[in-house]
């Protein structure tokens, strides 16, 4: 593992140009996290139609390369899934970051799955791995209606 | 002065960090530890391990000597006035949150003003919260001006007569700007203020000299200070020390203890409640000898050196932005890179082996000043060399490639 894997195009990609950058207009589930320790910070919207399904997901914050990556690739593919495949979702991909060599839920594609496995790099920094799954425990607490902020401890 | 020489005594610069020589560039977070400070930890507890001020055999005895042998070398390195102004807390931290406790039970009053700094960590305005929570004091902050300093003539500006209490760093350990403490101690004494002074980055780097400085308390962190971690040293002027009411309760700082009276120990007992640090305090004389040989004056010369070496190293990278440019500065180099957060920046160059620091270095109130979430921290200690800064300067570019800037 180097720095240049960790560091991919996409990541740069989405770190610098994050998808989603916004608030989703008429959202009915958000939540805020909040990093203290790096000052990352994350606010996640979510629009629920009536079958429960995620029609739009979006953030606002700040944050490092690997947050903001992480956060942006979370609301795109999030979107058109239902809350119980998001949090399988969700799920899957914090057991990767901290230790599964793969992702196995049945409700990723492909592309979706090569996407996120670019994160898969921090693993080797384990003071990083806060930053790439803030956005996804306050993803949860969305979900959860959680009022209180998300702090991430690793 | 030979810096390969003094960088020999510290055994870390000996291993390999992730295949790479170390760069250390963390040192007003925590300095490494020459050996002689490490050596003494072991030889204390393999060969002389007593506690201290209990027993009277001869082990604690030797003990309780060897304690107070560091309380006196400390008093000599700072020239304060008694030895019992000395006081031994487990960090900086500790010493400024007993400061403030104490004289908030007995000085403070309701209402009345505490002054400190857009500069000053959170160990430096928390124990003040407090008090403003439990006692409603009140807290104003003196302004940094564009070059990250804090001037006699701020201070001037925000004290009012309410003010009973002005807390200031020595030199922050963000911008790096060192404050005219003693003028400012000249001018709130003058007004019948107190001054208490946040010394962590100070004692290290610079000259100490408390009958000069004159202010009523300093604070310093003894890790910080090529010494051990758990051990901090609380000055402050016996008068206060005499006057102010315990802090902690417990074994130690007692004279008698009855059912229904207890009365406390003498000075500097009277602080150091329960079991102390023993180990780190014996090993902290260490670093004082080990600082001594150096000689303070020279310390600060080299250090000098490095910080306008690489200040103008950085200034004239294009995309790295300095933040602070005092006068009066200290080994630390904060900055910015537009469009890298420093947390990569700090990932990346911990790949060279280049240790910053990159957050908000628990002063979220200057960050906020400067409307950054965050910097990174490259500071530098007496092992350092040009050729660290200079690995630091390439680290960056390497750094600014990964970001295709
Ligand atoms: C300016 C300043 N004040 C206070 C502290 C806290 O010191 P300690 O670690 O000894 O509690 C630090 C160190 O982080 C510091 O840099």
């Amino acid at each position: 593992m180097n720095l240049k894997e960790l560091y991919q195009e996409i990541i740069l990609e989405h770190g610098k140009n994050p998808r989603n950058l916004r608030k989703t207009e008429g959202f009915n589930k958000d939540a805020k996290g909040n990093n203290p320790l790096c000052g990352d910070n994350v606010h996640v919207y979510l629009k629920l139609n009536g079958q429960k399904i995620v029609e739009d997901a979006s953030f606002e914050g700040s944050g490092c390369a690997i947050s903001m990556a992480s956060a942006s690739i979370m609301t795109d593919l999030i979107k058109g899934k239902n809350e119980h495949e998001a949090k399988e979702i969700v799920e899957d991909f914090l057991g990767m970051i901290k230790e599964n060599p793969e992702l196995k839920s049945k409700y990723l594609s492909e592309d979706e799955k090569t996407k996120l496995m670019c994160l898969s790099g921090v693993k080797q920094y384990p003071m990083r791995v806060k930053c790439a799954t803030l956005s996804w425990h306050t993803m949860v607490s969305a979900f959860e209606e959680n009022t209180e902020e998300v702090k991430t401890e690793n | 002065m030979k810096i390969d020489q003094i960088k020999k005594e510290f055994p870390i610069f000996d291993e390999k960090i992730q295949n790479n020589d170390l760069v250390y560039l963390d040192s007003a977070n925590s300095s490494q530890k020459p050996k002689v400070v490490v050596d003494r930890i072991n030889e204390f507890y393999t060969k002389q391990f007593s506690n201290v001020g209990r027993s009277v055999h001869y082990l604690a005895v030797a003990a309780t000597n060897l304690y107070e042998n560091t309380r006196t070398s400390v008093q000599k390195y700072i020239n304060a006035k008694d030895k019992n102004e000395i006081v031994f807390t487990k960090g900086a931290t500790e010493a400024l949150n007993l400061i403030a406790n104490t004289l908030g039970q007995s000085y403070l009053q309701e209402g009345d003003e505490v002054l400190i700094t857009e500069l000053e960590h959170h160990s430096n305005y928390v124990p003040w919260h407090f008090l403003r929570k439990s006692k409603n004091i009140k807290i104003n902050f003196a302004e940094i001006n564009d070059e990250g300093e804090i001037t006699l003539e701020e201070i001037e500006k925000k004290i009012t007569p309410k003010t009973k209490l002005i807390s200031i760093t020595h030199l922050s350990n963000v911008t790096g700007a060192i404050l005219p403490v003693k003028e400012i101690t000249q001018l709130a004494h003058s007004k019948g203020i107190i001054v208490v002074v946040d010394g962590c980055q100070g004692a290290p780097h610079l000259k100490l000299d408390m009958q000069e400085l004159d202010c009523d308390f300093y604070a310093i962190s003894c890790h910080k200070m090529y010494g051990p971690t758990g051990l901090g040293v609380l000055y402050g002027k016996k008068k206060w020390l005499e006057e102010l009411p315990p802090y902690q309760g417990g074994g130690g700082m007692i004279n008698e203890v009855k059912k229904d009276r207890i009365s406390y120990g003498e000075l500097p007992n009277k602080y150091e409640a329960g079991t102390m640090a023993t180990a780190q305090v014996i090993a902290f004389d260490q670093s004082i000898k080990f600082l001594e040989s150096i000689g303070i004056e020279n310390v600060m010369k080299h250090e000098a050196n490095l910080v306008e070496y690489g200040q103008e190293l950085l200034q004239k990278n294009n995309s790295v932005k300095l933040i602070g440019n005092p006068k009066n500065k200290g080994g630390v180099l904060s900055f910015t890179i537009e469009g890298v957060h420093p947390h990569d920046i700090a990932t990346i160059l911990d790949e060279d082996g280049v240790a910053i620091r990159a957050g908000h270095h628990c002063c979220q109130i200057l960050h906020d000043k400067l409307n950054i979430p965050a910097s990174a921290r490259a500071s530098v200690g007496i092992y350092n060399t040009k050729e660290d800064l200079d690995q630091l300067n390439e680290s960056i570019n390497n750094c600014k490639k990964i970001f295709n800037l």
